[in-house]
């Protein structure tokens, strides 16, 4: 019940700080953009698109919100309450993952892509979405100005990015599947292009485990920079 | 309540020892004042009680527990007020209420009656980014008591208040108090402190200076005098008397028939007078 709560808070949250109105914008952008592209590059840029919309998104907004709720002293509230620190991580990575489904759900239906695996498609967009919220969660916990998170961010950014090219394929690229972006691009490119289910059962378990963890390690941070700060 | 027994308190950070073998204990029922100079101590005290900071050693059990094995349950039964305000600035004053009650299992006072209660039902619809510093103080003090906790801090409650609001305020408290609710206070204002607290701790540089009931406390450092200011013969006078054998002091019995009483106060000590006295240091 907590958990649901909080769901709600955060969308509200996100809600009025104008997050789904940027979001309408940056899909409808994404839309007239690929209605211009040739067939061939379409088929390519659709699932990158989709894929890095969630990417973007849980890295970005979430040092936003984190940001915002720790200038307005609603973290303090917050850490003082019953909400647990998991609940509160989940709640913020559910409810951007909402918003990465819907978009992704959006951008594909109103592109017009056909023979899309939706099922695949929209856990791709959540899962992807939760690999790149938790990791904005971790590098926000220790920083206080927009300027240092968004330091903090690039490094990060390009350690889970960068590893994506080697789905070009090459020999043994495939060791880079343990890479949770790598992996989450794979799915997700499988969403559009197929993929059998027992890869995509392989790479959703894999994403779900690598989220628990992300998980685990983000209460940690979280709670040793934010809930107990000296 | 709350014990605390030998608390001693060092930032890891900074190394910096703020709290020294600290004792004292808060009733059930009572309002604690937690009196001092800003960076005496106070809010750490606080934030330890509340459980924002661990690591310390000695003892601090709070409802019969040793805070550090409390949970998040913990808050269930706290309430905690801030000095700033910490609240949804794009969210209405009924919105910040409901948006928080919602982590409680006990059910919230209506949001309605609270927002009446500290003045703010008229303003219920309007978004907190357009409240005065005063109001969203009064929204916070609603929001640390919602839920109905048993135990309360509040640190500077009425800072930021005019005096009409911050009258609002001590009397919620004192109505909380009636409820049986224990209450910390934090606060450097003396005034709020004697009206409120049934007992106040000095505090100074990490330790506890003194510790009594204001009434006690005034009178045992005050003089046992009467100040009479008085017109005689046309003339302005200020004396003290003796409270020993009042009623047999004829020259303070002769200034009651022949003079113009102006003013007759006893000289009890005020709590800044005390603090300065105790501590060598003044409270701002």
């Amino acid at each position: 019940m907590r958990l649901w709560n909080a769901i709600k808070a955060d969308m509200l949250f996100q809600f009025k700080q104008g997050f789904y109105f940027v979001y309408v914008f940056v899909a409808v952008m994404y839309l007239v953009m690929l209605s211009f592209l040739p067939e061939k590059i379409f088929l390519i840029a659709t699932p990158l698109i989709v894929f890095s919309d969630p990417s973007v998104l849980g890295l970005f907004f979430i040092g936003g919100i984190i940001l915002l709720e720790k200038g307005q002293g609603v973290l303090t509230v917050l850490v003082v309450s019953p909400l647990r620190t998991s609940e509160y991580i989940i709640a913020k990575v559910l409810s951007l993952g909402f918003i990465s489904v819907l978009a992704a759900t959006a951008i594909t239906f109103f592109s017009g892509y056909q023979q899309v695996n939706w099922f695949v498609m929209v856990a791709s967009a959540m899962l992807t979405s939760a690999v790149f919220t938790f990791s904005g969660i971790m590098i926000n916990a220790g920083c206080s100005t927009v300027n240092q998170y968004l330091l903090k961010t690039i490094p990060w950014m390009l350690l889970l990015t960068l590893p994506c090219i080697a789905l070009v394929g090459f020999p043994g690229s495939w060791v880079f599947t343990a890479v949770p972006s790598v992996a989450a691009l794979r799915l997700m490119l499988g969403a559009y292009w197929g993929i059998g289910w027992v890869e995509a059962l392989l790479l959703i378990v894999y994403l779900a485990g690598v989220n628990f963890l992300l998980l685990k390690w983000a209460v940690r941070i979280f709670e040793n920079k934010i809930v107990f700060q000296e | 309540m709350i014990q605390v027994r030998d608390l001693n308190f060092t930032y890891r950070k900074s190394g910096k020892k703020v709290i020294h073998d600290m004792d004292f204990e808060i009733e059930e029922g009572e309002v604690f004042g937690f009196l001092g100079p800003s960076g005496a101590g106070k809010t750490t005290t606080q934030r330890l009680l509340i459980g924002l900071l661990k690591n310390y050693q000695g003892q601090i059990r709070v409802f019969d527990r040793e805070r550090s094995k409390w949970g998040k349950d913990f808050y269930e039964q706290v309430g905690v007020a801030f000095d700033f305000p910490n609240l949804y600035t794009r969210l209405t004053a009924r919105e910040n209420l409901q948006l928080i009650g919602a982590y409680y299992r006990n059910r919230i006072t209506d949001p309605e009656e609270l927002l009446d209660m500290v003045g703010l039902l008229a303003d219920k619809n309007v978004r907190v980014e357009n409240f005065s510093k005063g109001m969203k103080m009064r929204l916070n003090f609603a929001r640390s008591i919602m839920h109905n906790p048993q135990l309360m801090f509040f640190d500077e409650p009425t800072s930021g208040l005019d005096p009409v609001n911050a009258h609002t305020i001590k009397e919620i408290i004192l109505n909380l108090k009636k409820q049986g609710k224990t209450i910390f206070l934090t606060t450097h204002n003396m005034t709020v402190a004697e009206q409120l607290c049934d007992r106040v701790a000095f505090i100074v540089e990490g330790k506890i200076a003194a510790t009594g009931s204001p009434k006690a406390l005034m009178i045992e450092h005050g003089k046992r005098v009467v100040k009479v200011e008085y017109r005689l013969n046309g003339k302005q006078v200020e004396q003290d008397f003796e409270m020993n054998d009042l009623g047999k002091n004829e020259a303070f019995l002769n200034v009651l028939k022949m003079a113009e009483i102006k003013t007759m106060h006893s000289a009890e000590a005020t709590l800044e007078d005390i603090f300065i006295k105790i501590t060598g240091k003044t409270l701002l």
